[in-house]
This record gives structure tokens, C-alpha cells and sequence, in this order.
């Protein structure tokens, strides 16, 4: 993230009635605030974020309005004035002070310095009183008004019943007026909390699934998203026209590291957190002693990218040129530090070395992300946000370009059916192709790419191994787990997020004690005969949906986050939030079964002392003898034995579905 | 409870590094895949019980098990070299153990090895273990007992995350947990790369999940700079004991932790600043602390000699941890007077939910959890009618056992009780119900018992109402005169073309209208030339 407002860049404005504004600040326009009026760009590019911007009235010759930066100490006036109060407030008078005239700020003491609130319990209609009629107001404002505060300030004096007002309600008065009249705006950048809180409460919740900042955070950390790895790129194989589908790189399983298997219906946000977490999101920051010259950079570099206008501007122009050049340009900016020239149009360039083979992979083998859709393109339109377009053939350099890899379905699970998969790349001679047209040439290359990036793809995915999975799908849960369960690597965390509990719990009733405990007791007579392997390719019926040994501490857990009002003697929590879903994130680890069957009957320890047998604690840990390596000092807590334990309840036994259920608490998870 | 003495992990037993890069990888960050000699690995015996266990090779008997070092559950014995070498997330069978006769063998020995384990840091107990396996190791080839499979139970393998490590930590004090640092680390954009100041390490909960979060790989010198967090901790105990932890972890190059009071101290690592851009604050008295974390100094702003710890060039986020109320006043009070804005309050509350099959009916088996009272009305009223027909059958026979009178009427209800099976239901156990019976026998399986029943969530037994108070803020880089005046000079107002933002009806046509108009200007078939001349030179 930079520092400060880049040109072009998409931030959000927040505006004094607490609503948020995303716009992309483009250089040389003027950024209207509707009512709280309007300034040029340009005045707050290159300035840093989160700094509250005051406007100010018009100078007589200009025909903008400047800005000026709020200090905080003006911004918090008034809860210093009422702390200050608060300290020297005497029982024996009466009246609460809220506020003294200095400075800048607008006082709710009159001209002679006499308090105009007293504390009260008179209630009052706001409207009757107000001796301001709309037309009057509507005249300050025209006249300049010191960025609103005038307004404010005549509101409170000629408020008739101002001196009935309790200090309460008068303090929701100001601040009722000054959400309306105060020109003050902050900038913040858009990152994926801030986004997600914008799109969650003033666009449409329904498009990110109601996921909150909570859920965000949740599956973030369940699904132990993190960076993990330095970029490995394949070898370009040098391949030449002539050459077919036997000449793609092959896959180098072990350099497969850190990637994560996605599913997202969220347009995008939650991959947009994910590679937040995976240091993907953002461009790289260029690290110079000479700032200005830094940002001089940057902001040539930023040119191109940042209209996503252009970009789109760029599909139909070069509708043919595709991704592998664009990651190409993508290291050629980033070698290069002085791009030629500020075209609107993507830099198109090849001047580090000879351009790659048709073959080459432009993908990262590390710390990827897989989307997995449902559509024949994946639906990440929110990403626009930060400058990423997925069906941009041609697109500047962005580090998600070879870290975000996306196939359907269909591709994974069938992919003979899939026809870019299957259909073989065409083969032509140099001189074949010499002969043809530019645009067939074009044509014939954009295939061979697209071919060999599908094909690495789909084998890249196939080959399974997977360092987690995070999902937020209105499709089944179950059926997404049944096909990518196999793919995980042993031990990887899963995270599933759902606006509403119900997928969630028939999923965790796919993996509930009695299921597992019978599937593994060997008397299922439907999965006699497979080996474990086999089994991890379970494809489910009514009984088994879902191979239940295949995940071990699952779990489903919601998170809500309640805001408090802090303020001198006024500390409550919010009267209102927003409602809606709750949200549910589901979270397991993908274990590997012992091969055959397993028993767990417990184990019995002969000499239980007698005495005790009272507490009925659901699982006392009762004869652990705990080796548990330097780190463990802990003493192991509840010493109250139960001697009620059914140890010896014999799993592999048929036992009756009755006896089975007894052990449900005493057995592990298996 | 017996403590097993631990075997400070020896660097030349390190697993072969896997990018050359560095020295080794923390688990937390690659575990690998597949469990190895002298790393930490977390045992989960059931749902909620984790175990952190270092796993040590087999080098022969080990604190008197022929198996060598020995983990004891109540699902069995698990030797340590049935756990290494398998692919993470693995099933482990427990072994059978010899635990009885090492137990009676080596009492006053391990006695006295616990009483100095207790008291004294892991040099000495590293002496206890040498002297224990010294002679074994002398013959260089050790013989361990292989391991017999048993039947009392199994665990799973789980490669370590700042989760599970949560939730299996040995508690020093409060630990934060994951709902809290989820939220926490998302709010105050720990990122790859990212500085993260930390203050009150307290049990290292937060810590290894921040190192998980700033984490973009381990710095090769200390020129370069990489994410890190700058962890202190005031109580001295909890330092060592975190210091090795962190060392164990591999995560040292990652935390660097400082032992020392941040209310005096502040928050300078060897008199530099770490240059952070969040910070976390897990303090008795926050307010106390920041006024460490300004821009300048809050005591005299042209103090030049004062460093601020925090990136001079980013916004600071700054999140506080306190769980009392009063604690938080004082705190955003303080922020207000040191100039954070965005001040932001707000509290957690998580809750975990069990998935299981609410089981209600007269006719299902008596086992635990099955409610066996009528599933409904109909139920009820078939169960009722019955009792009263038996009733008065009953009170019929009594009155009069030889006369047979009303036999029509009595015929009837009785053998709908039959036909129906509600008496006898409640007795054959079979946990089946009538109505499914049937499809029971056409599928050739049987109901099965864990299909029974409505399927339904409810809460935790107890849950945590509230952890504490997390207070938001941000502190904006400083911006002075110059550097506006700078910014001023690089982007100076000249004549706007286009209003973004909120425009009125007029502007949004008179917008509309040229772009039409552009759009009808560019000849479809003058862009598709521009297009392949540009492939002519592209297509080669």
C-alpha cells in the first residue's frame, strides 16, 4: 500500500454523516461531495490517507475551494470541553458547560461567555423551536460559511429552547447538525477491510454473500492463508510451432507449495482477502531514498493500469494478444524503471530478451490461488477495485496475474469434455505461418497459449496436494467437499464460510461420531473391498454423503463484532446494527486414515481410585500420562475421576447402533 | 503429572533445508509435507484437546521405554517414532507400551528429575536426559522396541498453526484467541511485509499468528527488510519461556522479542526505530504506553533527538486489548489528546455450534440422548388411546372376567394397538421406527442409527461472553507545510475537465452525451485495422 493518494488509484471518501464514497481520484477533475460541496482532485493527490480534510469557502478569485487539514485537537474539541467539564463540575452548580469559545471552534456559550445549556429534563420538540427557516440556511450556505460551523453554530443560538435542553440532547442536536452542514471529508485507502465494510453496509451486501469483517478474519485465519514462498516459475520449454501438445512443460509436483483451493461466490472479495493475506493483492512498492523520485515512478507506472476503462478499451482492441504477454510486460516494468511514454493503452513490450514460447507457463508454483466455478468465467468482478481485471487479455502488470489460476468444474472433474482442455494445440511450420495473415498468425498463438495455460492448470489442480481449502459458495458444501476433499494435502486446514448455519450442520453431520464410528467398524458392506485411496475418492450415497474419516476436528463457530460509543460519561454499546445474516464459518483439517479397520475401546485403567465418581464432567481426563515434550508444564487439570466411564466399550464389535451411540463421547474423533 | 524432559531441539539434527535460503522454515510457515524428527507437531486426541508435542527421533531407551520417547493418553501409548515420517493429518494406532514396570523401576529417579525439572530452565534437564540416554547412544546403531499396535485408540497428527497452537497453549496468562486476533489482524492490515509492534506477549498466542500474518520469507541480512513484528514482554519468566519458544519455532527471525517495561522503555529496539505500522497492545494501561507511539515527541514536538517507533511514511492502526471498561476510557481519551482518529470500539463475541440429531419418538431405542416421549400429537394421541383401551379392557376383566360383554367395541382399538406395534416398540430397542421399516428392508441396510432424528445446532455448554475490549484507531502520517507545499507544487490545480464523485442530473447527461458521441465516431472497421496492424508486429 502507498503512502499517500496516487492518481488513479481507487480510495473512499468518508464523508461527515458517516456514509462512504469509492471513487477512483482521477488527476485534473473535480470531485463533487454532493451537498457538502465540491475541489479538485489535485488537492488531495500526494497527500496522505485518513487525514480529515476540511473544505474551505471560496477565495473572492478563485472559483474552487481549497482545503485545509483538520488537527485533532479541533476535531475533538468538544469531548475536551466536556472532560474539562466533567473535571471541575461542583454538585453544587447546576449547570453543565459544554462547551468554551476558542479559536476556531463554535461555541455553545453565547457572545458573553454565558452557558446556553443547563441540564434539564425538559423535553423538546427539535423542529418547533427552530426560529431558521430553510431559506435562511439555504443563504448561508451560499454565502460562505467556514465550512459549515457558522450554519451550526447559528442553528444552536437561535434554537428557542436551547437553554431547556439537557446536556445530552443538546450534544445529539450538534451532532445531528453537524452530520448535515459540516464540510469535512477523510480519504482512505481501499483495502479489503475497508472495502468489504462499504460494499457490507452501504452497496449490496447480498453480492459478498454478508460476509463481514468477523468472517473475513475467521476464514483468513482457519484456512491458515499466509505467504508461503518465493515465486517459482517453470523453465520455458523453447518450444517451437511446429511442436504439439507433447512438448508442454510437465508439472514438478514438488515445487507445488502454498496453494490454496478456492471456491468464491462473493464476486471476488474473498479472494481478494486471500491474496491480501498472501501478499498478492498489491503491487510492490518501489523502495528509493529519493521519494519524489519514487513516486515520479510509481506514478508512470500507475498510468496505464489504473482505468479499468482502458482496459476494457484494451479487449476490444487486442482482443487476441493474451496473458502470457501480459505478465511479460508485467517483468519488463518492473526492470525497467522509466516506461517510454504514458499511452493509455498497455505497454506492450519485449525488450528483456526474446519473447517466451507459446508453452512457456506464466504461473507461479507457489503461493497460488486456485478458483474453482461454476460459470465458464469465474465471476471476480469486485477485483476491478484494485485494478485486476481476470478477462483482460492484455493486462498490465498486477501481481495476481500468475498467482491466480481459476478452472471450472467441468475442467477438474471431466476435463475430456472440456474442449479447450481436449482439443489439441494447432501445429504449424515457420513457413506455414510466415505466409499467413497477421490476424490467423495472432489467432494461432493465442490457442497454443490458452491450450498449454489450461492444460497446466487443470494437471497443476489435478495433482491435488493442496495447503488448504477456503470456500463462500451458494453451492452444496457437500458437494464441493466430495471433490475436493482428495485434493488436499494431509493435515491442510478447511474453511468454509455460509450467511446461514444449515449447509453447515447437514455438513458436519456428514462427519458426525455415529457415521465415523460405523464406517469404520467394518460392517458397511458398500465400501468393502476399497482400498483407502480408493475411499478418498468416495463419491458418497444416502448413508456416507461424504467419506466421515476424511476430516477431524470439525467445527462451526460465528463471530460478532458489537461497537460501543466511547465518550465521557455517555459509553454505551450502538442502539442499532445491522441485522442479516449471522454468518457461519465451518473449519476441519483433512486427516489421512489409518489404512484397515481401527478400534478405539478406550483405555482402561485398572487401579481407578474409588473414591470420587461424582462429577459428571463430560470428558475428564482421567488416566493421561502425559509425555508431552519440554514444552508442556501444564498440570493436567480436572483431577475428579468418573468412575462411570465405559471404557471398554468395543467398537469393532457389531454392536447394536445402541451401544455405538453410547460410546460417542468416550471414543476420539476418528 | 509427570513432565517429560525436553530435548532442546539440536541444530545439526535439522531436517535438510528446503530452499537453501535460509536456515530452516518455521513449521508455522511450511510444515513440510510429512511430519519429522526434532519439529513440533500437535496431537489431537479428541475435538478440543490438542497436544503440542516436540517429536524426538528414536535414539534408543527413553526415560525407561524401550520405544523410545513415549506420548501416554487415555486412547493408549503413542511412541513418538510411530508419529514421524507420516504424512501430516495422519491417523496414528496407539501401541502397546510397557508403562507399568518403567513406572515401578524409575519412580524415585523421575521423582527427583521432576523436583529439579520444577525448579530449574532446560539446561538442567538436559543433563538429566543426557545422562539417561548417553550410554545407549554410545554404540552408535540404537535398537528401539518396534512398536505393537493396540487396540486402545488412535490420535491424529496435525501440522502446527497459530490456531491449534491456541488452542493447545499452555496458559501463562490471558490468551488472546482466534476470534479476537482474527478480527484484530484484519483491522489493523497485518499483511505480508508489514512491521507489527506487539506489546505484552503474554502467552504468544497473538504472536505467532502476527508472524504467520506479516510473514513474505525470512530476511537474508539485516539490510533487508521483511515483515516483521517487535514483540515485549515485561514479566521475565514469561520472556524465557517465550524466547525459547520462539526459538523452538524457528520463528525467532520473524518476532524479535524484547524483555522490557514499555510504560518507561517505549517501544525502541536498540535505540532504532522498527519503523511499524501496526501496533497491538495487550497492557494493564495502555494510555501509559502511548505516548510512546507518537510522531513526535507528545511532551516537547520540536524535541528532534526523539525517534518515533513508527513507519514515518505510513499510516499507524493501532489496536487495544483491555477488558474492563474504565481501562478503555482512559485509553481513548488518551488517543484523542495524541491525535488517533478513527477511534473505533468494539467487542467480540464467538460462539461455536454442535451439529447433532435430535432424537424425539416413543418408538426409538432407550439410548442416551433419545428423548422418549412422543414425537407428536399423533403420537401422543395414538399412545393415549392405547393406555385408556388397556384401561378399560383391564378394568372391564376385573369387574366382570367372565362375562363377555361390548366384545365389538373392544376388538377394534385393540387391534389397531397391535397392527400400530406402540406397545411393543419401546422395548425391542432397535432404535427403528415403523414408518421406516419398510424402505428398511427394500434397500437391504436398515435405517441407519445415525440418520435418525432431526438434525439440529445448539450452542457450546459455555461460552465466552466477553474476552475484552478491542479499541481501534489510526494515527495519519505527519504532514507538514513543506511537504504540502511540495505536493502543491507537483499536482497544481489547472483547469478541471470532469467532475467525479456525486454530479448532478446535468452533468451526468451532458457526460452521457459525449461519450455517445465518441463511441459513434470510432468506425468499427477503421479499429479493426488499427488492430491487425498492431498483430502484424505482435504475430511474429
Amino acid at each position: 500500500m502507498n503512502s499517500v493518494i496516487q492518481p488513479n488509484a481507487w480510495v473512499a471518501l468518508k464523508l461527515p454523516s458517516g456514509t462512504t464514497k469509492v471513487i477512483q481520484i482521477n488527476p485534473n477533475t473535480t470531485i463533487s461531495l454532493g451537498k457538502y460541496g465540491s475541489f479538485p482532485a489535485n488537492l488531495v493527490i500526494g497527500r496522505p490517507f485518513h487525514l480529515t480534510f476540511e473544505l474551505l469557502d471560496k477565495e473572492p478569485n478563485e472559483n474552487f475551494s481549497r482545503l485545509r487539514v483538520v488537527p485533532t485537537d479541533e476535531l475533538y474539541a468538544d469531548v475536551f470541553a466536556e472532560e474539562a467539564a466533567e473535571g471541575c463540575l461542583t454538585p453544587a452548580a447546576g449547570d453543565a458547560v459544554i462547551s468554551a469559545t476558542e479559536g476556531e471552534e463554535f461555541s455553545l456559550v453565547d457572545e458573553n461567555g454565558n452557558v446556553v445549556a443547563r441540564s434539564d429534563c425538559e423535553i423538546i420538540d427539535d423542529n418547533a423551536r427552530q426560529t431558521l427557516t430553510q431559506d435562511e440556511i439555504e443563504e448561508l450556505k451560499r454565502e460562505g460559511n467556514n465550512a459549515g460551523k457558522a450554519i451550526i453554530a447559528k442553528l444552536l443560538l437561535s434554537h428557542t429552547a436551547i437553554d431547556q435542553k439537557t446536556s445530552f440532547s443538546l450534544a445529539k442536536y450538534k451532532l445531528l447538525k453537524t452530520k448535515k452542514y459540516l464540510r469535512r471529508f477523510q480519504v482512505l485507502p481501499i483495502d479489503v477491510a475497508t472495502f468489504a465494510q462499504w460494499q457490507l453496509e452501504e452497496r449490496d451486501a447480498s453480492k459478498i454473500m454478508d460476509m463481514r469483517a468477523e468472517m473475513i478474519g475467521l476464514v483468513g485465519c482457519w484456512g491458515n492463508v499466509h505467504y508461503s514462498g518465493e515465486e517459482y516459475q517453470l523453465l520455458d520449454p523453447k518450444v517451437t510451432t511446429a511442436e504439439g501438445e507433447r512438448a508442454c512443460v510437465p508439472l514438478e509436483k514438488d515445487q507445488l507449495k502454498g496453494r490454496w483451493l478456492v471456491v468464491d461466490d462473493t464476486c471476488g472479495l474473498l479472494v481478494a482477502a486471500m491474496a491480501e493475506r498472501m501478499g498478492v493483492l498489491y503491487p510492490k512498492e518501489e523502495e528509493s531514498e529519493d521519494e519524489d523520485d519514487a513516486e515520479i515512478k510509481e506514478e508512470v507506472k500507475q498510468e496505464p493500469k489504473a482505468d479499468s476503462a482502458v482496459a476494457s478499451e484494451a479487449i476490444e482492441q487486442h482482443g487476441d494478444v493474451d496473458m502470457c504477454e501480459a505478465t511479460e510486460s508485467a517483468e519488463a516494468a518492473t526492470t525497467e524503471s522509466v516506461a517510454p511514454k504514458q499511452t493509455p493503452k498497455p505497454v506492450r513490450k519485449h525488450k528483456g530478451g526474446p519473447r517466451p514460447s507459446d508453452f512457456a507457463i506464466p504461473y507461479s508454483q507457489t503461493n497460488t490461488i486456485t478458483v474453482l466455478h461454476s460459470q465458464s468465467q469465474p465471476n471476480l468482478s469486485l477485483l476491478n477495485y484494485w485494478n485486476f481485471d481476470i478477462t483482460s487479455p492484455n493486462h498490465p502488470p498486477h501481481p495476481l496475474l500468475n498467482h491466480l489460476l481459476n478452472l471450472t468444474w467441468l475442467q477438474l472433474l471431466k476435463p475430456e469434455l472440456d474442449t479447450s482442455y481436449s482439443t489439441p494445440p494447432p501445429t504449424a511450420t515457420p513457413e506455414t505461418l510466415a505466409s499467413w495473415k497477421p490476424s490467423r498468425r495472432g489467432n494461432f498463438h493465442r490457442k497454443r497459449r490458452r491450450y498449454a495455460r489450461i492444460r497446466h492448470i487443470v494437471d497443476n489442480t489435478r495433482a491435488g496436494n493442496f495447503s488448504g481449502l477456503v470456500c463462500a459458495s451458494t453451492m452444496d458444501p457437500i458437494s464441493i467437499l466430495r471433490h475436493t476433499l482428495p485434493l488436499l494435502a494431509g493435515g491442510a486446514p478447511i474453511a468454509l464460510y455460509s450467511p446461514s448455519i444449515e449447509p453447515l450442520a447437514a455438513l458436519a453431520d456428514c462427519f458426525s461420531v455415529p457415521r465415523r464410528t460405523a464406517w469404520t467398524s467394518g460392517n458397511v458392506p458398500e465400501i468393502e473391498g476399497f482400498s483407502q485411496d480408493e475411499l478418498e475418492y468416495w463419491q458418497g450415497n444416502e448413508r456416507f454423503p461424504l467419506n466421515p474419516t476424511l476430516l477431524q476436528g470439525v467445527s462451526i463457530q460465528t463471530s460478532r463484532a458489537r461497537r460501543w460509543q466511547v465518550l465521557p460519561g455517555r459509553t454505551h454499546p450502538l442502539m442499532t446494527e445491522r441485522g442479516g445474516a449471522d454468518g457461519y464459518v465451518f473449519t476441519a483439517w483433512r486427516a489421512k486414515p489409518a489404512e484397515g479397520r481401527v478400534e478405539a475401546r478406550g483405555k482402561f485403567k485398572r487401579s481407578a481410585p474409588k473414591k470420587a465418581g461424582n462429577a459428571e464432567t463430560p470428558a475428564p481426563v482421567l488416566d493421561m500420562e502425559l509425555d508431552f515434550g519440554p514444552k508442556r508444564k501444564r498440570s493436567m487439570s480436572p483431577p475428579p475421576v468418573n468412575t462411570k466411564l465405559p471404557m471398554s466399550v468395543k467398537v469393532e464389535e457389531p454392536a447394536s447402533p445402541a451401544k455405538k451411540r453410547k460410546a460417542e463421547d468416550d471414543i476420539p474423533e476418528a | 503429572m509427570e513432565i517429560e524432559t525436553p530435548t532442546p531441539v539440536p541444530s545439526e539434527a535439522m531436517a535438510p533445508t528446503i530452499t537453501g535460503q535460509t536456515a530452516k522454515i518455521s513449521p508455522f510457515l511450511d510444515p513440510g509435507s510429512v511430519t519429522k524428527a526434532n519439529s513440533l507437531a500437535i496431537l489431537q486426541l479428541s475435538r478440543d484437546n490438542l497436544v503440542p508435542v516436540y517429536l524426538q527421533p528414536p535414539k534408543g531407551k527413553h526415560d525407561g521405554y524401550a520405544e523410545g520417547a513415549v506420548v501416554n493418553t487415555r486412547y493408549g501409548s503413542f511412541p513418538h517414532a510411530t508419529m514421524i515420517n507420516v504424512p501430516w493429518g495422519s491417523q496414528i494406532r496407539a501401541s502397546k507400551v510397557d508403562t507399568g514396570s518403567r513406572g515401578r523401576n524409575n519412580k524415585r529417579k523421575r521423582d527427583a528429575a521432576d523436583e529439579a525439572s520444577k525448579e530449574t530452565e532446560t539446561e538442567t534437564q538436559e543433563v538429566v536426559t543426557e545422562k539417561e540416554q548417553t550410554p545407549i547412544n554410545g554404540n552408535g546403531e540404537v535398537e528401539i522396541k518396534k512398536a505393537v499396535t493396540d487396540s486402545s485408540g488412535f490420535i491424529h497428527v496435525l501440522p502446527p498453526t497459530p490456531e491449534v497452537w491456541t488452542s493447545s497453549l499452555p496458559h501463562r496468562t490471558q490468551v488472546v484467541y482466534t476470534p479476537d486476533y482474527s478480527y484484530v489482524l484484519h483491522r489493523i492490515r497485518a499483511r505480508p511485509g508489514s512491521v507489527l509492534i506487539e506489546a505484552g506477549a503474554g502467552s504468544g498466542s497473538f504472536s505467532h499468528a502476527s508472524a504467520r500474518a506479516v510473514y513474505n520469507g525470512y530476511p537474508v541480512d539485516d539490510s533487508e527488510k521483511k515483515g516483521k513484528v517487535y514483540s515485549f514482554e515485561f514479566h521475565e519468566q514469561r520472556y524465557h519461556k517465550m524466547k525459547q519458544e520462539l526459538k523452538d519455532h524457528h520463528l525467532d527471525e520473524i518476532v524479535h522479542l524484547t524483555h522490557r517495561d514499555v510504560y518507561n522503555g517505549g517501544f525502541l529496539v536498540d535505540g532504532k526505530s522498527p519503523e511499524a505500522e501496526a501496533i497491538f497492545l495487550d497492557l494493564p494501561a495502555p494510555w501509559e504506553a502511548l505516548p510512546h507511539i507518537s510522531r513526535r515527541n507528545p511532551k516537547d514536538p520540536s524535541d528532534k533527538t526523539w525517534v518515533s517507533p513508527l513507519n514515518p511514511k505510513k499510516s499507524a492502526h493501532l489496536c487495544t486489548f483491555s477488558p474492563c471498561i474504565e481501562q478503555v476510557t482512559k485509553t481513548v481519551s488518551a488517543m484523542r489528546r495524541l491525535g488517533w482518529v478513527d477511534i473505533d470500539m468494539v467487542e467480540i463475541a464467538n460462539r461455536k455450534y454442535h451439529a447433532s440429531r435430535e432424537r424425539v419418538g416413543l418408538n426409538l431405542s432407550f439410548d442416551r440422548g433419545v428423548n422418549n416421549s412422543a414425537r407428536d400429537v399423533d403420537e401422543a394421541i395414538a399412545r393415549l388411546t392405547e393406555i385408556e383401551t388397556r384401561f378399560r379392557e383391564h378394568a372391564a376383566k376385573s369387574r366382570d372376567s367372565d362375562d363377555e360383554m361390548d366384545s365389538d367395541t373392544e376388538k377394534g382399538p385393540k387391534k389397531g394397538g397391535k397392527k400400530n406395534n406402540k406397545k411393543g416398540a419401546p422395548q425391542n430397542g432397535n432404535g427403528v421406527s415403523d414408518s421406516n421399516e419398510e424402505g428398511a428392508a427394500v434397500s437391504g441396510y436398515g435405517t441407519a442409527p445415525w440418520m435418525e432424528g432431526r438434525l439440529i445446532t445448539r450452542g457450546e455448554p459455555e461460552i465466552k461472553t466477553h474476552t475484552s475490549y478491542l479499541v481501534f484507531a489510526i494515527l495519519p502520517r505527519e504532514w507538514t507545510e513543506e511537504d504540502e507545499a511540495a505536493a502543491a507544487a507537483k499536482y497544481p490545480v489547472i483547469g478541471e475537465q470532469k467532475v467525479i464523485g456525486v454530479v448532478d442530473k446535468a452533468a451526468r447527461k451532458k457526460e452521457r452525451r459525449e461519450q455517445l458521441q465518441k463511441a459513434t465516431l470510432g468506425n468499427r472497421k477503421a479499429r479493426r485495422k488499427e488492430r491487425d496492424a498492431q498483430l502484424g508486429v505482435e504475430g511474429i
